[in-house]
């Protein structure tokens, strides 16, 4: 018999849980399957407003059960509960060139670079992005969507109505891809479509410049926004492959650099490390909450740690 | 430092292949598309002095690495520590083979290898073990001195020797020495026949000398030969000549002059003689003197005496009448009792050559006369039917009606020809017996042509009642003991009495072999024929057939003499150089392998 966390859509590989359906599907599992985690949430003792009743399952936390419907009619349903919260929230995704790669397109400099059904950088962000709006409006927050690239390719203003989440979708969906960053402008957009304090999130694998983020990133946090950075990381950028000798060539900016794997190879991976801490040093100087998401992650890792101390979910 | 394989190095131009690889690596690769590229652009620039001078590592490393295979390649050795040389086994080997008696600039080869020998033994310490050893596997050792006396003596021998044995011994002396130095220091001529098997010598080391010049044209006698053996008293004598243009020969037999002449190259002259000489008499055919005076003389012996009488009964056929006739005209047999050719049916003494009764009811009488006879073999039963002959000098001869010949208890015979798998012709002492009548119904054999020639080879080769023959021999060659022979005397009459061998006498010549006072046959020692073609093979081609733990080859005298000792010193730097050059292999990959030092 399977044990319950191998049924968690969540925790699943996310290559081979892409491929099971559409960005709608895939994340409506994801959501589920994150939820079914937090059954043992220490939730109580906050502000939460009752919801509904539910019958009871194997696993439900015993507090919960309401007894006095089992005492009049034999039957065990639990009480569950929504947190109230006003909070609004806009996504803000990356969808320029260089998030639309993948490790598996450096297989043919070495048969060790990458699973050829890993995702796209874009294709895991859009997964996670959709799964994240459908978290928050569950939750009863208003949630919006900023798409860019060199510049904004789509924005959905933030609600927490009825059928936001399928116009979030419908976004993700669109095409716009095959520009540079511009992540400034975006990130302003989104502040001005947030009409009060909120949570912006930023996916993106911030291949772009430090001072010009850091700007926006002031401005939005001096506007009174909480903002989290999600950095969407392809295994494959983290750490090259142990051969190979190449062009490697940068799609946004052509840039070109010839490189022998093997002399580069710790070089570059003290580089990446030299970045990776610049940018959590800024952010933590901002008090930007910075997660770094690799590609090959389940889905429910970034949730959870993007999440677990804001949200107060485990 | 010294190269044993030097055009290996050419190996080390392989270094160009990582140096290309280091100035066109920036130009080379395919194009793969990188978002991050700007942090490897960034990785690059930040550690571009550690990556330059790693990447200059790495490429030393690598040249280091194949310059040091290419040098193991060429077999280096060297001298590794102190001066002068360490205490060494030495085994000197001077081929002293026939053709090491040739000629060059007025001085015979053989001298300068004793020159160049005695060079070498000036170097030697009183630390040092030095042998001679000659080409035919004589081992000499003592004082410098003692050797230096053995070296002056040498001269070349009649044949090739043996240099399979002589190196082989040289190794075992060398080896069993104890020292760490050993070597084989050889100096030859380099002949091709003389060094078509070579020994190997897997723990020694060998210097060798040959000459890079061609060797000097040879005149040479490689056949001489008499025909028949016995000669009655008329015989003759075959000779053939080795050189490139006419050569001018002399024959002499027992001390006379028997002919002389002008032959073609390659042409074989054959003189016929009846001389008035009899019994065992040596002979020689001789050349013109030339560079190699080994070869200019070869031997031979015959035996002369009167034709042997021969009566021949009427039974034996008409065949057997003519034959005789025509040997009788040519002087080979007489009229006369001293040998029968008869039916066995009227067998009554011996020698005789004995033929099957051409009537079936004689059979009985016939087997009672071999008994009274003394010959050991009976007709047995009658075999009809075409077969075929199988024999020397038999071809074509086939056989209708034959009967068997079944040995007596104590039949020793030489089997002449078989049908199938029964004896048809036997010979033993003083008979020859034919398991047919020489009758055209019963077999061909009368009427081929090698009928007559047979008839006259029993008549005067094995029934002629003198034993003996003619034994040809190399000089220093070791044969069965001949058992009508019981000494061997040199035309000088020194006598030898046999043992369990025959041992050739190291020079060429007539060597008598006796029984009592009476010779009965000769030893003839000539010199190889092949040793007479003085081709060479080049240094290095010799080096490359002697399968040693180190061969260094020179063409040079005073190289070779003064490699001598110091080149035996010298160890080998192959394994050295691979150790080196995996060693480098090692640090490069710990260098590829290793983290860069972190930038701050």
């Amino acid at each position: 018999m399977e044990s319950p966390r191998a049924l968690r859509a969540d925790l699943f590989d996310p290559g081979s849980l892409a491929a099971l359906g559409r960005i709608e599907i895939v994340a409506r599992w994801i959501v589920d399957g994150f939820m079914s985690g937090l059954h043992r949430s220490p939730r109580k003792g906050f502000s939460v407003e009752f919801a509904e009743y539910r019958a009871y399952q194997p696993g439900d936390d015993p507090r919960y059960v309401d007894w006095k419907i089992a005492a009049r009619s034999d039957r065990w349903v639990v009480r569950q509960y929504e947190e109230e919260t006003n909070l609004r929230s806009t996504l803000v995704l990356d969808v320029s060139r260089s998030m639309a790669w993948s490790g598996a397109q450096m297989r043919g400099l070495s048969r060790e670079a990458g699973d050829s059904t890993r995702l796209t950088k874009l294709a895991y962000a859009e997964r996670l992005t959709a799964a994240l709006s459908l978290l928050l409006l569950r939750q009863r927050d208003a949630v919006g969507l900023v798409r860019f690239d060199d510049r904004i390719r789509s924005a959905v203003p933030p609600r927490a109505r009825n059928g936001q989440w399928r116009r979030i979708v419908a976004a993700l969906e669109e095409p716009g891809t095959g520009r540079a960053s511009s992540a400034p402008e975006a990130l302003a957009q989104a502040a001005r479509l947030i009409n009060r304090r909120g949570l912006i999130v930023l996916i993106s694998d911030l291949l772009m410049d430090v001072p010009d983020v850091e700007r926006a990133m002031r401005g939005l946090r001096a506007a009174g926004h909480d903002v989290t950075v999600l950095h969407i990381m392809d295994p494959a950028e983290r750490e090259l492959p142990s051969s190979g000798e190449a062009l490697f060539v940068d799609p946004e900016t052509d840039l070109t650099v010839p490189a022998s794997i093997a002399d580069v190879r710790a070089a570059y991976k003290n580089t990446v490390d030299e970045v990776i801490a610049e940018w959590r040093a800024m952010f933590g100087s901002l008090g930007i909450s910075y997660e770094i998401v690799p590609t090959d992650a389940p889905f429910g890792v970034p949730l959870r740690r993007a999440f677990a101390e804001r949200q107060q979910l485990p | 430092m010294t190269f044993l394989a030097p055009w290996l190095l050419a190996l080390a131009g392989a270094i160009a292949v990582p140096l290309l690889i280091h100035l066109m690596r920036r130009r080379m690769g395919a194009r793969i598309e990188f978002p991050a590229a700007r942090y490897l652009a960034r990785a690059e620039r930040e550690h571009s002095r550690t990556l330059r001078i790693r990447n200059l590592l790495l490429m030393f490393l690598r040249v280091l690495a194949l310059l040091a295979v290419a040098v193991a390649a060429a077999r280096p050795v060297a001298r590794w520590l102190g001066s002068g040389h360490a205490p060494t086994a030495l085994a000197i080997v001077v081929d002293n083979s026939l053709s090491s008696g040739v000629v060059v600039n007025g001085h015979p080869l053989l001298d300068q290898f004793k020159g160049m020998a005695r060079d070498v033994l000036g170097a030697a310490t009183a630390t040092d073990r030095v042998w001679l050893v000659t080409i035919d596997g004589r081992v000499l050792g003592g004082s410098i001195g003692i050797l230096r006396d053995e070296i002056n003596r040498l001269e070349p021998l009649a044949g090739a020797g043996d240099p399979g044995v002589a190196l082989s011994r040289a190794a075992g002396v060398v080896r069993a020495s104890g020292l760490d130095a050993k070597q084989i220091a050889l100096v030859t001529d380099g002949q091709r026949t003389e060094w078509q098997q070579v020994p190997a010598l897997s723990d020694a080391q060998v210097l060798l000398y040959a000459p890079s010049t061609a060797p000097p044209a040879n005149r040479a006698v490689t056949l001489a030969e008499s025909r028949p053996t016995r000669w009655t008293p008329r015989g003759a004598v075959a000779a053939r000549f080795l050189s490139h243009d006419s050569t001018t020969y002399r024959i002499t037999l027992g001390g006379r002059t028997l002919a002389r002449g002008t032959a073609a190259p390659n042409e074989e002259v054959v003189v016929h003689a009846a001389p008035p000489e009899r019994g065992w008499v040596a002979g020689t055919v001789e050349l013109e003197p030339d560079e190699l005076a080994g070869d200019n003389v070869r031997y031979f012996a015959a035996w002369i005496g009167p034709a042997p009488a021969v009566t021949a009964s009427p039974a034996a056929g008409p065949f057997v009448k003519s034959a005789i006739d025509v040997l009788r005209a040519s002087e080979r047999v007489t009229d006369g009792r001293d040998i029968a050719v008869v039916t066995g049916d009227e067998l009554n003494s011996l020698p005789a050559l004995i033929t099957a009764p051409t009537d079936p009811v004689r059979l009985g009488t016939a087997n009672r006369a071999l008994e009274r006879a003394g010959v050991p073999w009976r007709f047995g039963a009658r075999r009809a039917g075409e077969s075929t002959v199988h024999g020397a000098g038999f071809d074509g001869v086939t056989v209708n009606v034959r009967y068997e010949l079944v040995a007596q208890a104590g039949a020793s015979a030489d089997t002449l020809a078989v049908v199938g798998r029964d004896a048809w012709i036997v010979a033993g002492p003083r008979y020859v017996i034919l398991g047919s009548p020489l009758t055209a119904d019963a077999t061909n054999f009368p009427v081929r042509a090698s009928f007559v020639p047979w008839l006259g080879g029993v008549l005067t080769e094995r029934l002629v009642g003198e034993p003996g023959q003619v034994i040809a021999a190399a000089p220093g060659a070791r044969l069965p003991r001949p058992r009508w022979a019981d000494a061997i005397s040199a035309a000088e009459g020194q006598r030898t009495v046999l043992g369990e061998t025959l041992d050739a006498p190291t020079r060429a010549g007539t060597y008598f072999l006796t029984l009592g006072e009476r010779r009965v046959g000769a030893l003839v020692v000539n010199t190889p024929p092949e040793e007479s073609s003085l081709d060479r093979f080049q240094p290095k081609d010799l080096g490359a057939r002697v399968k040693s733990n180190r061969t260094l080859v020179v063409s040079d005298p005073s190289a070779w003499t003064s490699a001598a000792f110091r080149s035996a010193a010298q160890r080998s730097l192959v394994g050295p150089a691979l150790i080196f050059a995996l060693i480098m292999l090692v640090i490069e990959a710990v260098a590829i392998g290793a983290r860069a030092p972190r930038v701050a």
